[in-house]
C-alpha cells in the first residue's frame, strides 16, 4: 500500500481520501414489494393497520398520534434548534409503508424471498438455521417489516420474549399496551408523533424477573425501497433484576433522494434491571457532494423506573446525511445509573446533532456521558446534551466529557451542553475539548516508521478506544473495522 | 485529660471500633500502634468529630466534659488538635488568613484579645522555624502544591500555632523520609509540656525512637489488645502483630 | 432561518408602549445635530418591533423570563428629572484610593459638578453632544448587534444618556470610574449607552458602578460599545450592586491587531440581571479575557451570556465565571466560543464553576463551543456542586464555626476571579463587599 502512495503524500491527501470514501452497503435488492400510496392521512394509517391485521386499540392509538402530528405539522412545529441545515421535508411525498412482498407477516423462513435472505448474507447477517451468528439472536427488519427472528425458541425457554413488534401486538397485547408510549408518548415531539402514527414494525423484547439474557439480542434494519421512509419502533422491558444487551445495526442502499428514518426506541428497566443498548448506525450518508442519504430523526429514551436500575447507551454513528438523536435516560428510581458512550464520525456533507439527556429524578442517581466527535470533509458534528438535576434528586452525580477531533479545515465541531441544577447536593462536572491530530503525535509515529495515514488511523482509534470498548465483544471488532473503512476511504 | 470508655463506632455498616478503653493524663504521651485496618485512624476521626462515623456505644470525657456531645470546631477551640493523616488542600485560602481565623477563634474562646496581623506574622515566623517550614508560605494556599513532607510539617506548625491541650497525630510519620521524620519529631518534642498531652497514632515503631511515649497501646481488630511502656513498641517492631492477634482471639478483651 | 414578523402593537404588549413613546418623543429624541443618528434610531425601532421582547421559547432566553419582568408598566424615561445631589450624597459610592477620572451620571445625565476628569485622561463627552463628531458618528452603533439583539435595538432607538469616551493614539488614559446614580425615581425604564474608542497604542481602564438613592423598581437597558485599536489595551469592569434595579446590559468589544481587552462583570445584588458580553477579536494576535462573578440570594436571577467570536488567526481568549447561589436565587451561564474558518491557531478556554447553597436555588449552565477551524486548542469546563465537605471539616477541626468555615471556603472559591481584577482599589472594595455578601 505505502509504496503506491505518491512521494508527496500529505495529511491533506489523506483527508481528501477520507472525505471521498464510498459506501459499502449501497446496493439495492431486486425483490417484489408492496408500497402504501404516497402521502399521509387517516387512510394511510388505516391501510398500515389493516395490512398488519391489528386490533382496534392499536389503530385508535395510531389515529390519536396522527391527529396530534397533524396539529404539529400545521403549526410547523418541527424541532428547529438543532445545528442542522436541510430543506423542508415534504411529508406528503413519502410512502409510509413498504413490505418486501405481499406477505406482511412471515410464518417461517421458507416464506422469505431467497433474494432477501441473500441481502442479509451480504450484510454479514445470516438468518438461516445453519449459519446463524453464534451467540446473537437477530430480528431482521427490511423496510417496514420484520422478516425473521432467530433463536426465538431458545430464548423462550427462559421466558424471554424476543419478536417483531407486530407479533408482540398479537401475542402480548397486555405488555405492549402497558409500556408502549410510556417513555416516549406520541405527543413527545414531531418525529415521535409521526412514528406513532405510521410505525410499521420493529422489535419487542421482554426479559422476565431475575433472568440474565444468555445472548446478545440484535435488530438489523435495512431500508431497501425507493421513495419510502422507515418508521420502526422498539420496546424493551427488563423486569426486576434482569439483564439484557441489545444491539441495533442499520444500512440503506445508495440513492440520490433523501430518505426519512424516524424511529422510536423505548426502554423500561425495573428494580435492579440492567439494559445495555448499542447502536452501530451506518445508514447511507449521501455522496461526497451531499446528494441523497438518510435523514435520521430518532427518539430513543429509557427509564430507570425503579431503584438500582441501569441503562447504558453506546453508539457508533457513521452514517446518515443528517443525524438527530439524543438517546436519553430518565433516572427515576433511587440509586439508578445512566450512561451514554458515543462516537460520531462525519465526513462529506454529513451533519450530526447528537447527544443525550440525563434527567435525574431519584436520590443518589448517577450518570456518565462520554462523547467523541470526529469531523472530516465538509461535515458538521455537534454534541448536544442535557443534564438535569431535579429538586428532589438528592446526591445526584454527573460526569460529562465531550471531545472533538477535527480532520481538515473545512469541517465543524460543536459542543452544546445544557446543565440545569436544582438541588444543592448535586455534583456535576462537564469538560470539553476540541483539537486536531497533533503534529507531534504524527511525527512521533513517523519517526517509528508509521506512515501518515496509518498514524492518523491509529490516533483516531485511540481517541475512540474507550467508547468502542463499551460495545459488546462480538461487535467491537466490527465497529473498529467500520471506523477503519470510514477513515481509509476505500472498501475492505 | 482524656478518658475513653468502651468506645465502639462504625462507618456505614462496618463496625470498626469494638470497645476501646484508654485514659490519658496531662503531660503524657500515649502511642497507639496497630496493623492496617485495626481502627487507629477511626479512633482519631471519632475523637475529632468526623460525622461519617457513628458512635454506637461508650463514652469519651475530655477535660471533664462529654466530648461526643461537642461540635468539631468546639472541640478544637477547647484545645483538641488533630494532625491529619491526609491534610486537606484549600485552594484560594491563604495560610495567613487561615491561621488568623483559627488562632483568633481559639483565643476568642479563651477570652483573649485577637492577635494583630503583625503579632500573628511574628508568631508564624517563630513557629515555622520549629519545623523548618519556608517562612514565605503565608502567601500560599493551605496545603495546595505542598509536597507530602511539607504537608506533614504544616500540620505540626499549626499544632504549634494553636497550642492545644491534647494533640492527636494521625500517622504523621507516614510517607516521611528519615530526615523529615526527625524534623517533625523535633517539633513535637519542643511542644511537649506538663499541661499538653499527645496521642500519637502510628503504624511503625520508628517514630517512637524520636517521640518517646509514656504509654504504648496496641489496637487490633478494633480493640486495645495490649498496653505497655515503650518496650512494647520495640517488641512489635521485632515480632509484628500476629502474636497479639492470636492473644486476642484466645482471650478476648472485655 | 428566523422569519420576519412584526408584532401587533395594537395589543397591550409592552412593546406597544415603547412604540408610542418613540412616536411621542421623536422630535425630542432626534434633537441631536446629525441625521445619521436619526436614521439609525428609526431602523433600530423597526427592528425592535420586528423582533419583540423574547419569550421563553427563544433559545437565548430559555432560562430567563424577561417578558414577565417587562409586564410592569414602567415609565419610559426619555428625559428624567435630575435631582441635585451633593458630593457627600455620593461619596460612599466612590472607590477609595482609585486614581484617575470620575464621571457621575445622575439618572443618566452627566453632572460636571460631581465629576472630576484628569487632564491627561480621555476625552469625555455626553453622547448627545458627540453627535456630529466624525469619530463618534463613524463608530456609534457599529459594534452593538442591533440586528440580533432586541434590547440593543431598543437602546439604539432611545439612548440619549451616556458617554462618548475617546483615547487618542498612544495615550495612556488611566482609569475612569463611571458612577451611575439613580435617584428620586421609581418603576422607571432607563437606557444608557456608552461608546469607547481607544486608538492604536492607547490604553483605558473603565470601572462602571451603579447605585440607587431613593430609587426602586428600576429597569436598566444599557449598551456599551468599545473599539480597541491595534496594540491598544482596554479593561472594563461592570459592578452591579443595586438591589432596586433589574437590568439587561450588552457589552460589545471590537478588537484590532494585537490588542488586549478584558471585561469583568460582577453582580452582587439586583432583581433580574442579564449581562451580555460579546468580544470580537478581528485581527491577529489579540488577547481577550472575560471574567464574571455572581452572588445570588433572595429571589435574584442572574444570567450571564458571553460570546467570544474568533474570526482571525493566532488569538487567545480566556473566560472564567464563578457563581454562588443561595436562597431562591437562580444563576445562568451561557458562554459561547465561536472559532470561524480562518481563525487558525486559536487558543480559547472557558470555565464556569458554581456553588448551589440552598434547596431552592438553581443553576443553569450552557457552555458552547462552535468550531470551524482545525488547528485550534479549545476547551470548556463547567462544574456545579456544593462546598467540599473535607475542606469544611478541616477548617472546623482548627476551631472555625461552621458558618465561618463556609464563608472562608466561599471566599476561596471566588478568589481567582477577584485576583483577575487588575485595578487594586476596586479589588479591595470588592473583596470586602464579597465577604459581607458571603458571610452568614
Amino acid at each position: 500500500m505505502k509504496e503506491q502512495e505518491p512521494a508527496e503524500y500529505t495529511e491533506n491527501d489523506f483527508l481528501q481520501e477520507v472525505a471521498s470514501s464510498e459506501y459499502e452497503y449501497g446496493f439495492v435488492t431486486e425483490i417484489a414489494s408492496e408500497k402504501a400510496p404516497v402521502g399521509l392521512d387517516a387512510s394511510t394509517v388505516r391501510f398500515i393497520s389493516e395490512r398488519k391485521d391489528e386490533p382496534e386499540w392499536m389503530l385508535e392509538w395510531r389515529l390519536r398520534a396522527l391527529q396530534h402530528w397533524q396539529g404539529l405539522h400545521d403549526r410547523q412545529a418541527y424541532p428547529r434548534w438543532a445545528h442542522l441545515k436541510y430543506p423542508e421535508i415534504d411529508f406528503q411525498a413519502i410512502s409510509y409503508y413498504a413490505a418486501p412482498n405481499s406477505k406482511p407477516k412471515y410464518k417461517s423462513l421458507d416464506e422469505v424471498d431467497p433474494e432477501l435472505l441473500r441481502t442479509f448474507e451480504r450484510l454479514g447477517i445470516s438468518l438461516t438455521e445453519q449459519k446463524k451468528l453464534a451467540g446473537v439472536a437477530v430480528d431482521a427488519v427490511i423496510d417496514s417489516v420484520s422478516v425473521a427472528t432467530t433463536f426465538k425458541e431458545e430464548l423462550a425457554e427462559q421466558g424471554i420474549i424476543f419478536c417483531s413488534f407486530g407479533e408482540a401486538i398479537d401475542n402480548h397485547p397486555d405488555l405492549v399496551q402497558k409500556y408502549m408510549g410510556s417513555v416516549v408518548p406520541y405527543t413527545d415531539n414531531f418525529y415521535a408523533s409521526l412514528n406513532s402514527a405510521v410505525f410499521s414494525d420493529g422489535s419487542f423484547c421482554y426479559i422476565p424477573p431475575g433472568v440474565r439474557c444468555p445472548m446478545e439480542l440484535s435488530t438489523y434494519f435495512r431500508i431497501n425501497e425507493a421513495g419510502t421512509g422507515q418508521f420502526e419502533r422498539t420496546l424493551i422491558v427488563a423486569d426486576k433484576g434482569s439483564y439484557v444487551s441489545y444491539l441495533e445495526g442499520c444500512t440503506a442502499p445508495q440513492r440520490d433522494e433523501n430518505q426519512l428514518h424516524a424511529a422510536v426506541v423505548e426502554i423500561i428497566a425495573l428494580e435492579g434491571a440492567e439494559v445495555k443498548y448499542s447502536t452501530i448506525q451506518n445508514w447511507y450518508p449521501g455522496d461526497a457532494g451531499g446528494k441523497g442519504g438518510i435523514y435520521n430523526f430518532v427518539t430513543k429514551r429509557g427509564i430507570c423506573a425503579e431503584r438500582n436500575a441501569k441503562i447504558s447507551w453506546t453508539q457508533l454513528e457513521t452514517g446518515s446525511a443528517i443525524t438527530w438523536k439524543y438517546p436519553s435516560v430518565i433516572l427515576k428510581g433511587d440509586d439508578s445509573v445512566g450512561e451514554f458512550y458515543s462516537v460520531a464520525f462525519t465526513k462529506g456533507k454529513q451533519q450530526a446533532d447528537t447527544g443525550t439527556k440525563m434527567v435525574h429524578l431519584g436520590r443518589n442517581t448517577r450518570s456518565t456521558i462520554i462523547s467523541k466527535g470526529i469531523s472530516a470533509g465538509l461535515s458538521n458534528n455537534s454534541y448536544r446534551g442535557l443534564v438535569k438535576i431535579n429538586r428532589k434528586a438528592e446526591d445526584a452525580r454527573n460526569f460529562s466529557q465531550c471531545d472533538s477531533l477535527l480532520l481538515g479545515d473545512k469541517c465543524g465541531a460543536h459542543t452544546f451542553p445544557y446543565i440545569e441544577i436544582n438541588n444543592p447536593t448535586a455534583q456535576v462536572e462537564h469538560e470539553a475539548t476540541t483539537s486536531k491530530v497533533g503534529e507531534d503525535q504524527i511525527f512521533y509515529c513517523n519517526q517509528r516508521g508509521i506512515g501518515e495515514a496509518e498514524a492518523v488511523k491509529l490516533i483516531v482509534n485511540g481517541f475512540c478506544k474507550e467508547i468502542l470498548a463499551e460495545l459488546p465483544m462480538e461487535f467491537a471488532v466490527e465497529a473498529q473495522k467500520l471506523l477503519a473503512i470510514e477513515l481509509e476511504g476505500s472498501v475492505g | 485529660m482524656l478518658d475513653i470508655q468502651n468506645l465502639s463506632a462504625r462507618i456505614d455498616d462496618f463496625e470498626i471500633l469494638k470497645g476501646v478503653t484508654l485514659s490519658i493524663k496531662p503531660g503524657e504521651v500515649h502511642a497507639v500502634m496497630g496493623p492496617n485496618g485495626s481502627g487507629k485512624s477511626t479512633l482519631a476521626a471519632v475523637l475529632a468529630g468526623r460525622e461519617d462515623y457513628e458512635v454506637t456505644s461508650g463514652t469519651v470525657r475530655y477535660l471533664g466534659r462529654d466530648l461526643l456531645e461537642m461540635e468539631p470546631d468546639e472541640r478544637a477551640r477547647e484545645g483538641l488538635f488533630l494532625a491529619f493523616q491526609y491534610p486537606v488542600e484549600l485552594p484560594g485560602v491563604s495560610m495567613s488568613n487561615f491561621l488568623k481565623e483559627a488562632v483568633n477563634s481559639v483565643r476568642e474562646h479563651q477570652g483573649k484579645e485577637p492577635l494583630s496581623a503583625v503579632e500573628l506574622l511574628k508568631m508564624m515566623r517563630e513557629k515555622a522555624a520549629l519545623v523548618d517550614l519556608n517562612p514565605d508560605l503565608k502567601k500560599r494556599s493551605v496545603n495546595e502544591g505542598f509536597s507530602g513532607g511539607e504537608k506533614k510539617r504544616n500540620e505540626i506548625f499549626q499544632l504549634a500555632m494553636l497550642e492545644p491541650r491534647l494533640a492527636i497525630l494521625d500517622e504523621t510519620d507516614s510517607g516521611l523520609d528519615i530526615d523529615a521524620l526527625k524534623i517533625v519529631a523535633h517539633g513535637v518534642n519542643q511542644l511537649r509540656g506538663p499541661e499538653r498531652s499527645f496521642l500519637v497514632i502510628t503504624h511503625y515503631q520508628r517514630l517512637l525512637n524520636y517521640i518517646v511515649p509514656d504509654v504504648v497501646h496496641v489496637l487490633v481488630d478494633g480493640r486495645i489488645a495490649k498496653t505497655g511502656d515503650k518496650d512494647l513498641a520495640l517488641r512489635l517492631e521485632e515480632e509484628g502483630y500476629d502474636w497479639l492477634r492470636e492473644e486476642t482471639i484466645a482471650a478476648p478483651v472485655g | 432561518m428566523t422569519a420576519v414578523k412584526t408584532i401587533d402593537i395594537g395589543t397591550d404588549r409592552p412593546e406597544a408602549r415603547f412604540a408610542a413613546a418613540f412616536e411621542r418623543n421623536r422630535p425630542h429624541i432626534l434633537n441631536g445635530r446629525g441625521q445619521p443618528l436619526a436614521e439609525k434610531r428609526n431602523r433600530a425601532l423597526d427592528r425592535f418591533l420586528e423582533l419583540g421582547f423574547p419569550g421563553p421559547r427563544d433559545e437565548h432566553w430559555k432560562y430567563t423570563n424577561i417578558s414577565k419582568r417587562l409586564e410592569r408598566p414602567f415609565e419610559i424615561a426619555i428625559a428624567p428629572a435630575v435631582p441635585e445631589l451633593r458630593p457627600q450624597d455620593i461619596s460612599r459610592f466612590l472607590i477609595e484610593g482609585l486614581e484617575g477620572s470620575v464621571v457621575v451620571l445622575v439618572n443618566g445625565v452627566m453632572v460636571p459638578g460631581l465629576s472630576s476628569i484628569a487632564t491627561d485622561g480621555p476625552v469625555i463627552v455626553p453622547i448627545m453632544d458627540a453627535i456630529g463628531n466624525p469619530v463618534f458618528d463613524r463608530h456609534f452603533g457599529r459594534y452593538a448587534d442591533a440586528d440580533d439583539a432586541v434590547f440593543t435595538a431598543l437602546n439604539t432607538a432611545f439612548a440619549r444618556h451616556g458617554l462618548f469616551v475617546h483615547v487618542n493614539r498612544g495615550v495612556k488614559a488611566g482609569t475612569l470610574h463611571i458612577l451611575n446614580v439613580t435617584t428620586g425615581v421609581r418603576d422607571t425604564f432607563l437606557q444608557a449607552r456608552h461608546l469607547f474608542v481607544v486608538d492604536p497604542g492607547a490604553s483605558l481602564t473603565v470601572v462602571e458602578t451603579h447605585a440607587g438613592v431613593d430609587a426602586e423598581g428600576m429597569f436598566l437597558n444599557a449598551v456599551v460599545e468599545a473599539t480597541i485599536g491595534s496594540d491598544a489595551r482596554f479593561d472594563y469592569y461592570r459592578v452591579q450592586d443595586d438591589p432596586g434595579t433589574s437590568a439587561v446590559t450588552g457589552t460589545y468589544v471590537y478588537q484590532e491587531g494585537a490588542s488586549y481587552a478584558s471585561c469583568g462583570t460582577v453582580t452582587l445584588s439586583g432583581g433580574t440581571i442579564r449581562n451580555n458580553v460579546a468580544v470580537l477579536p478581528d485581527a491577529q494576535h489579540c488577547e481577550s479575557h472575560l471574567t464574571g462573578l455572581f452572588i445570588g440570594s433572595g429571589e435574584m436571577h442572574i444570567d450571564n451570556h458571553t460570546l467570544v467570536d474568533h474570526a482571525q488567526p493566532d488569538c487567545f481568549s480566556n473566560e472564567l465565571y464563578k457563581g454562588v447561589l443561595d436562597d431562591s436565587a437562580t444563576g445562568v451561564f451561557n458562554g459561547r466560543v465561536l472559532v470561524r474558518r480562518d481563525a487558525q491557531r486559536t487558543n480559547a478556554y472557558q470555565s464556569n464553576k458554581s456553588i448551589v447553597l440552598s434547596d431552592k436555588a438553581s443553576m443553569n449552565a450552557k457552555p458552547e463551543l462552535e468550531i470551524y477551524a482545525d488547528d485550534v486548542k479549545c476547551s470548556h469546563g463547567a462544574t456545579t456542586g456544593r462546598l467540599d465537605a473535607e475542606g469544611l471539616f478541616y477548617l472546623r477541626s482548627r476551631g472555625l464555626t461552621t458558618d465561618r468555615a463556609r464563608t472562608i471556603m466561599l471566599q476561596a472559591f471566588v478568589r481567582d476571579v477577584l485576583d483577575a481584577i487588575a485595578v487594586e482599589p476596586l479589588r479591595e472594595v470588592l473583596e470586602r463587599a464579597v465577604e459581607n455578601r458571603l458571610a452568614k
